[in-house]
């Protein structure tokens, strides 16, 4: 039993030492393996989700397409969830990580998040056109369904509306409130919204409107820390500033989202000046 | 209970066809609701989940998941976990005191250790490949989470062995001593081989809890057969499909799993009559 204590630690210590930096060059190394490994979301429609034969489709899978291609290899989708999506990437089992990850300056201490970024979350809320919302001061003194636990939430009850939240576990139950009258309105993710909106007939009588009270929060594809400034890094960085220059990226989220975020269309447009 | 008895029969045709009545009408309820709440114009309850079926029983095409992947992963780590188990139960009834301490500690941590937990510190302490002289050796996620769930079968398979060599009546390893048998001898020629079929129940238990407990390895990112129906549900985005997405994986498991608890049972009784 000791002896096989002992074995199982020198192999464990063993294993540490060769899972550590050793990497010179990941694009050469991409190259030469001719097979580049993109961690993706599988739960998160439309940005990266299975379809019933299995398949990993969504926006995030077809950028990871285009990265492959242009590096003129073979790509292989790994799915990733948020607990360990940065892991992999500092483990070395995929080489970039798209897989709609908030950029936070804790994250940027992990993982070599590439700048500039590919996408941005805002707040937004999906209104009744009767209610006639325009803006955050609009939502004074009336009944607004949120999420329970969204950071803006204590923000919306104190400044701007006044009043409890109809607050949900689910997005399903908030959309089902609203459905049924029981707020004005639904604030949650703009893309989500503007997503949702797109897909089903029932939102017909809804806007999705902006609530810029709140900044976006910028999305970030991510490689190992240490390749951030070498040649992989740099290459993504060109990739990504390349995605917003030539509409590409526009393209991808009319096809995905349904309709263009406002943070996507103004990020596109800087890129082209 | 008398050798007479009857053993209970392995599947109660009256108690299968209440179960499979209930479970049409639930479902014909559910597809009553959901054509009610979206006014017809999308697929029905019934052919969204024969559409995803599946890919939760085999996983995504050139891949290994699914429900064929927990039942693998069930084998594998019940495996792991018989052999590990049967020399740390040895270990437990050992002469040599460090040893059964050691033994004893072992036992005790992965007995009363949460699974989940457990399976956490394995994958995160294991890299995802072994560079062993040159050669790369892929350490999956699948296998590192069936060691994680190997560990706790083998503290509990311990204790299965321990409990039966103790059962055994001291008379037998006196007469064994009487008849110039060492240790090693009668625990091997005589103890184990009685002990067998005093353990075949508990252990035969202890695999139904181990498959029931498989969906955990969904939350470390494997692609068992949770995973694919939270996937499944993801890209639906239906509400209306949250239980019977549910109900059909927990139907996969009702049917693997209960036919092994009645199996179980029935051991149980025929061992207890002949001992």
């Amino acid at each position: 039993m000791k002896r096989l204590i002992a074995t199982l630690l020198t192999c464990m210590v063993g294993a540490a030492i060769s899972a550590g930096p050793a990497l010179a060059d990941q694009m050469a190394d991409i190259k030469k393996k001719g097979v580049l490994v993109v961690g993706v979301k599988t739960d998160y429609p439309p940005w990266g989700t299975r379809d019933a034969s299995g398949a990993i489709v969504g926006m995030e899978p077809e950028m990871a397409a285009d990265v492959a291609k242009r590096l003129g290899v073979k790509l292989e989708l790994v799915p990733v969830v948020s607990s360990n999506r940065m892991q992999f990437l500092q483990q070395g089992q995929i080489d970039l990580m798209i897989a709609t990850m908030s950029d936070t300056p804790e994250r940027r201490k992990v993982v070599g998040i590439v700048d500039p970024v590919y996408y941005a979350s805002g707040v937004a809320i999906l209104a009744n056109k009767k209610a006639g919302i325009k803006n955050a001061a609009d939502l004074k003194g009336k009944p607004v369904c949120a999420l329970q636990g969204a950071f803006y939430n204590n923000d919306l009850q104190s400044k701007y509306t006044g009043r409890d939240l109809v607050a949900f576990k689910g997005v399903t139950e908030a959309q089902q409130a609203l459905l049924d009258g029981r707020c004005v309105g639904f604030v949650y993710d703009d893309v989500v919204l503007v997503w949702q909106k797109a897909q089903e007939s029932k939102w017909g009588d809804f806007d999705v409107v902006m609530l810029n009270e709140w900044a976006p929060v910028p999305w970030g594809l991510a490689v190992k820390i240490e390749e951030l400034n070498g040649p992989w890094g740099k290459f993504m960085a060109d990739v990504t500033a390349d995605w917003l220059k030539s509409g590409t990226l526009l393209a991808l989220e009319k096809k995905w989202v349904g309709s263009n975020t406002p943070w996507l269309v103004d990020a596109s447009a800087k890129a082209k000046k | 209970m008398t050798a007479g008895s009857v053993p209970a029969p392995l599947l109660t045709p009256r108690w299968l066809a209440t179960a499979a009545l209930l479970c049409c009408a639930a479902l014909a309820a559910g597809e009553a609701w959901a054509q009610l709440q979206t006014g017809g114009t999308r697929p029905g309850v019934l052919a969204t989940l024969w559409k995803w079926t599946p890919l939760v029983l085999f996983g995504p095409p050139r891949e290994f998941g699914g429900f064929a992947l927990n039942i693998a992963v069930s084998f594998l780590a019940m495996a792991i976990g018989t052999l590990a188990g049967l020399v740390l139960g040895l270990g437990l009834v050992s002469n040599f005191a460090p040893v059964r301490r050691l033994s004893w500690l072992v036992t005790q941590f992965f007995r009363n250790s949460p699974w989940l937990v457990l399976l956490f510190f394995v994958m995160l302490l294991t890299p995802f490949q072994l560079r062993v002289a040159g050669i790369v050796i892929p350490l999956p996620g699948w296998l590192k989470a069936t060691v994680g769930l190997s560990l706790p079968i083998m503290a509990n398979v311990a204790e299965i062995v321990r409990g039966a060599i103790n059962s055994i009546p001291t008379g037998q390893w006196e007469s064994a001593e009487s008849l110039a048998f060492s240790r090693l001898q009668t625990l091997w020629r005589i103890i184990l081989p009685q002990c067998v079929k005093r353990m075949i129940p508990p252990w035969m238990n202890w695999y139904a809890i181990l498959t029931m407990a498989t969906p955990l390895i969904s939350i470390v990112g494997v692609n068992d057969a949770m995973t694919l129906t939270q996937d499944a549900l993801a890209a639906e985005q239906r509400s209306e499909l949250l239980m019977p997405m549910y109900t059909l994986l927990l139907f996969f498991f009702f049917v693997y799993c209960y036919p092994i608890a009645r199996w179980t049972i029935h051991l149980e009784r025929r061992y207890a009559v002949r001992n």
